[in-house]
């Protein structure tokens, strides 16, 4: 006997969502980011297509944020405190994220909680709940089963669907924050008898492609060897991998004036791709080549975060390949440092 | 996780120090009294200096953690924030984060020698150790203090430099880069690794605290094995471009450590395993 | 293709090229993606299709590729647009690149999907330069190009029908989704600037928060350094990962260019640029 949810129902939860002052995201009609839905007719649960362009990291770790204001009064400045923008009491729920999605959380939580604890996201990922969804895409960008992940992981998922036909879903609640989060909605459920199993099985993965203990290795051992440059040759540098990553985390702080009397400092999205972010001020550029950054992305993905965080920083989305405009695939880098390695 | 990492305590210049002409010497002080009370630092750590409206830069704290109620930092006017830095007068208010990073190995270092040898405004962290060793000065064998800069403008700390100079205890050399002698220079012409050999250092039991721009680091680092210190005693900071100080924005990612967090000081054998992105 | 690998080939034996800059078969046949080759062994890496979509000519400025002997590229009639506005601004000396011309059949407007009438790219309905008007060498032969609606034109007069608030709110609208990864500027041939205006922070021009106000200042202000200058091969537009339109803009742009001063950016390589020229003669009555 499983749970399971109809589609009509599933607007009907979200309709409960936005009535009770929750904030929904879902995809856009496009398919190209995701939003905060007005009305729950907006609701799109893309399992059978590929990933949106940028992912909800924007509703964790946003693209822009001030971490106070200051206003000059005469001899001394007064520091001011944020409001946040979303009311501590909403719950922030994600609608219909993939697997490779719904781990972002967790992954980002280590660097923003290793000792100095990062309240702005924090405070976002204790209100979030993730409704995750089995997937039921792949293309040649999809590499989820390389990075320890599968198109019907749970993981990071509070509530997880999987899509029996294209009205119906099957509900697992898999946390505690899931089954507290969905108690009040539990008369749009019906039980039904379905080998949920049997489905799950019968979704189809992506190939594996590359062993990451492996790349790591070898990334540990060969970091001047000419494939980072060869991979970076035609990088543009601009920040789309990045700022697509549902797991890129670098930011920038800057100051900037609200109006004549007040100014604030932010804290924006920034990526080591761009030819300045290393750039010291004496003119000295540790990593002033392509290929140097190109390394940088590479080994934070599969080594450096793994050593500190035993994690990888990467859920094998692909939304960095699909989008780069010089397509390069990061998936085929590492697939192609993962080939070097066995010839080694 | 109310905390907020970002936001930093309120600081007034109490005094300003002209080094050369493009570096000053501010003297803060917490404005906040209980703040003032709970803070401390070890030598070597850093912080996060703001000017409001112009954003912030990352300096060490250059002054000595056995003079608790003032910090002090040098910094050269290059960017936005240095050279609002630069137009403030004292009396104004700062934001400071910090102190932030690992520090010297201070304790470790009683009752050995120690060399202290810096270029430049690479001075600043180790005048930090020199004055807290100097504070400390029966719990440590021998001090040398070799430092260099490009020209005799150049050199920071001068009044300092004559003090260190006239202390019996300790041994000073100050050099200038070839060509930046003034006529009535009387101390070293050469570059600083040349002057290290020159005096040749016992390294038996002896931490050698190295700060400078890379290239005389990378010149140094040969000799000071040459003259036999182990790689563990060879001592440095790394002064990666930083924005959080915190270990979150990745700035300052090398490898596997965060030069924010997991240093800036770094022995010559962590140095080693790192890659060459400083 | 054939003869695309062995012109390749001839160029980098003979030394006449140093480097050639061309496509090579992407992660999927319906891609492709630039690659940059040293030696004649690789020239069999190079392809030449309907997926060719990436305006090569953006690597010409880079430091490596200058005076570093001739660069052979691989452009496309569109390509040699912003080759000649280039060189035109003097940042690409002609005597330093071998153009391999392409009669051009069309490119698809998104890698990834099957090229057809539907999806042939807008640049591609209107065409003047299929037979690229600048080449060393020119390979390939013409087939009939599949034709379909310009619904980007359509846009376009729905925009310019549109009153100044209703304006105002669709650009505001659609500039919220920058996230300022700057793909635009990178992926474009002639922001080709040592540093932008909005990497200045002394004074701080633009302001780098990807907030509203911030994004308007970046877009706007980007579109007014490309009037005049934008070729219109719109890889802004591609690789911008928010899905804003920027080529309504920069089309516009355009087609203000070709009715106040009849001029078209990247057709002549010894015409004045545009906006880097005084002429007594222009018109001005646009400036109220």
């Amino acid at each position: 006997m499983e749970k399971i949810i109809s589609y009509e129902n599933l607007t009907k939860l979200v309709d409960g969502i936005i009535q009770s002052g929750h904030i929904a995201i879902g995809q856009d009609e496009k398919g190209i980011n995701w939003k905060r839905l007005n009305d729950a007719k907006e609701l799109k649960i893309n399992y059978a297509s590929v990933p949106s362009n940028l992912s909800y990291k924007e509703f964790l770790f946003t693209k822009t944020e001030p971490v106070f204001y200051f206003r000059n009064n005469k001899d001394n400045f007064n520091l001011i405190e944020p409001k946040p923008e979303i009311n501590e009491n909403s719950k922030i729920v994600f609608l219909g994220a993939k697997p490779c999605d719904s781990r972002s959380i967790e992954i980002m939580s280590k660097v923003f909680n290793w000792d100095y604890k990062d309240k702005f996201f924090n405070q976002r990922a204790v209100q979030s709940i993730v409704i995750g969804t089995a997937c039921n895409y792949q293309d040649e960008f999809c590499f989820c089963t390389s990075v320890g992940l599968s198109p019907v992981s749970e993981k990071g998922s509070d509530i997880f669907l999987v899509p029996l036909d294209d009205k119906n879903f099957a509900v697992k609640i898999i946390s505690e924050k899931g089954k507290e989060f969905i108690a009040p909605y539990l008369n749009l459920l019906a039980d039904e008898n379905i080998s949920l199993d049997k489905i799950i099985v019968g979704i189809k993965a992506p190939e594996k492609k590359f062993d990451t203990a492996k790349v790591k290795e070898w990334v540990t051992n060969n970091f001047e060897h000419k494939i980072f440059d060869d991979a970076g040759a035609t990088c543009l540098s601009c920040g789309q991998c990045a700022f697509a990553c549902p797991v890129c985390h670098c930011f920038d702080i800057v100051d900037e004036e609200c109006d004549y009397t007040c100014g604030r400092r932010m804290k924006n999205w920034d990526a080591c791709q761009f030819g300045l972010f290393t750039l010291h001020g004496s003119g000295h550029n540790p990593r002033e080549t392509h290929g140097k950054r190109y390394r940088q992305r590479v080994a934070h993905k599969f080594k450096y975060y793994h050593d500190k965080f035993d994690e990888i920083l990467c859920t094998g989305c692909g939304r960095c390949s699909r989008g780069c405009p010089a397509g390069i695939d990061i998936a085929c880098v590492v697939t192609n440092i993962n080939t070097v390695a066995n010839q080694a | 996780m109310c905390n907020n990492i970002y936001k930093p305590e309120l600081m007034e210049v109490t005094e300003i120090i002209d080094e050369t002409v493009d570096t000053k010497t501010f003297r803060l002080k917490l404005k906040d009294e209980e703040v003032a009370k709970n803070f401390s630092f070890k030598a070597g750590q850093f912080g996060e200096y703001g000017v409001f409206g112009e954003g912030e830069s990352t300096f060490c704290i250059a002054s000595s953690p056995t003079r608790s109620d003032y910090i002090e930092c040098s910094f050269k006017h290059v960017g936005k924030v240095t050279t609002a830095l630069r137009r403030l007068s004292v009396g104004d208010t700062i934001g400071f984060r910090g102190p932030y990073g690992n520090y010297f190995p201070v304790e470790e270092m009683k009752g050995k020698n120690v060399l202290f040898i810096a270029g430049g405004i690479g001075l600043a962290p180790v005048r930090c150790v020199i004055w807290n060793t100097l504070d400390l000065r029966d719990q440590f064998k021998d001090i040398t203090i070799v430092y260099g800069a490009r020209s005799v403008q150049d050199l920071v700390y001068k009044r300092e430099l004559e003090e260190w100079k006239s202390m019996k205890d300790i041994k000073t050399v100050v050099t200038v880069d070839p060509g930046g002698e003034t006529p009535d220079w009387k101390d070293e012409i050469g570059f600083v690794p040349a002057i290290v050999e020159k005096i040749s250092p016992k390294s038996e039991n002896t931490v050698a605290i190295v700060c400078g721009p890379p290239i005389m680091i990378k010149f140094t680092i040969p000799v000071l094995l040459k003259l036999g210190f182990s790689e563990d005693n060879i001592i440095t900071t790394l002064e990666n471009r930083m924005k959080c100080g915190l270990g979150k924005c990745g700035r300052c990612n090398v490898g596997n450590v965060y030069v924010c967090k997991d240093g800036p000081v770094f022995t010559y054998t962590q140095l080693k395993e790192l890659p060459q992105e400083y | 293709m054939n003869e695309l690998r062995e012109k390749a080939r001839e160029l980098l034996q003979s030394g006449t090229v140093k480097v050639i800059i061309g496509y090579a078969q992407g992660t999927t046949p319906l891609h492709t993606k630039p690659i940059i080759i040293r030696f004649a062994e690789d020239s069999d890496k190079l392809v030449m299709n309907k997926y060719c979509v990436n305006n090569l000519s953006v690597y010409l400025t880079r430091k490596e590729f200058k005076g570093n002997g001739t660069v052979g590229i691989v452009a496309k009639g569109c390509d040699v647009k912003s080759i000649v506005q280039l060189i035109q601004e003097n940042q690409v000396n002609k005597d330093d690149l071998y153009i391999i011309g392409v009669n051009c059949n069309g490119a698809v407007s998104e890698l990834g999907k099957e090229f057809s009438a539907e999806t042939v790219a807008t640049k591609c309905l209107h065409c003047m330069v299929r037979t690229p008007h600048l080449y060393h060498t020119l390979i390939g032969t013409q087939e009939e190009l599949p034709k379909r609606a310009d619904t980007n034109f359509e846009m376009l007069q729905k925009l310019e029908a549109m009153t100044p608030d209703e304006k105002w709110n669709f650009w505001e609208a659609e500039f919220e989704k920058c996230v300022k990864c700057y793909a635009c500027r990178q992926a474009c041939p002639l922001c080709y600037c040592e540093r932008c205006i909005a990497d200045k922070s002394v004074p701080r021009w633009i302001e780098s928060s990807a907030h509203t106000r911030g994004n308007i200042a970046w877009n706007i202000i980007r579109a007014f350094h490309l009037s005049g200058r934008c070729i219109g091969c719109n890889e802004c537009e591609r690789a911008c990962p928010a899905g804003i339109p920027l080529s309504l803009l920069n089309r516009k742009m355009g087609m203000t260019a070709k009715k106040e001063f009849d001029y078209v950016a990247g057709m002549g390589l010894d015409t004045p640029t545009l906006v880097g020229t005084f002429d007594v003669k222009d018109n001005e009555d646009f400036i109220k």
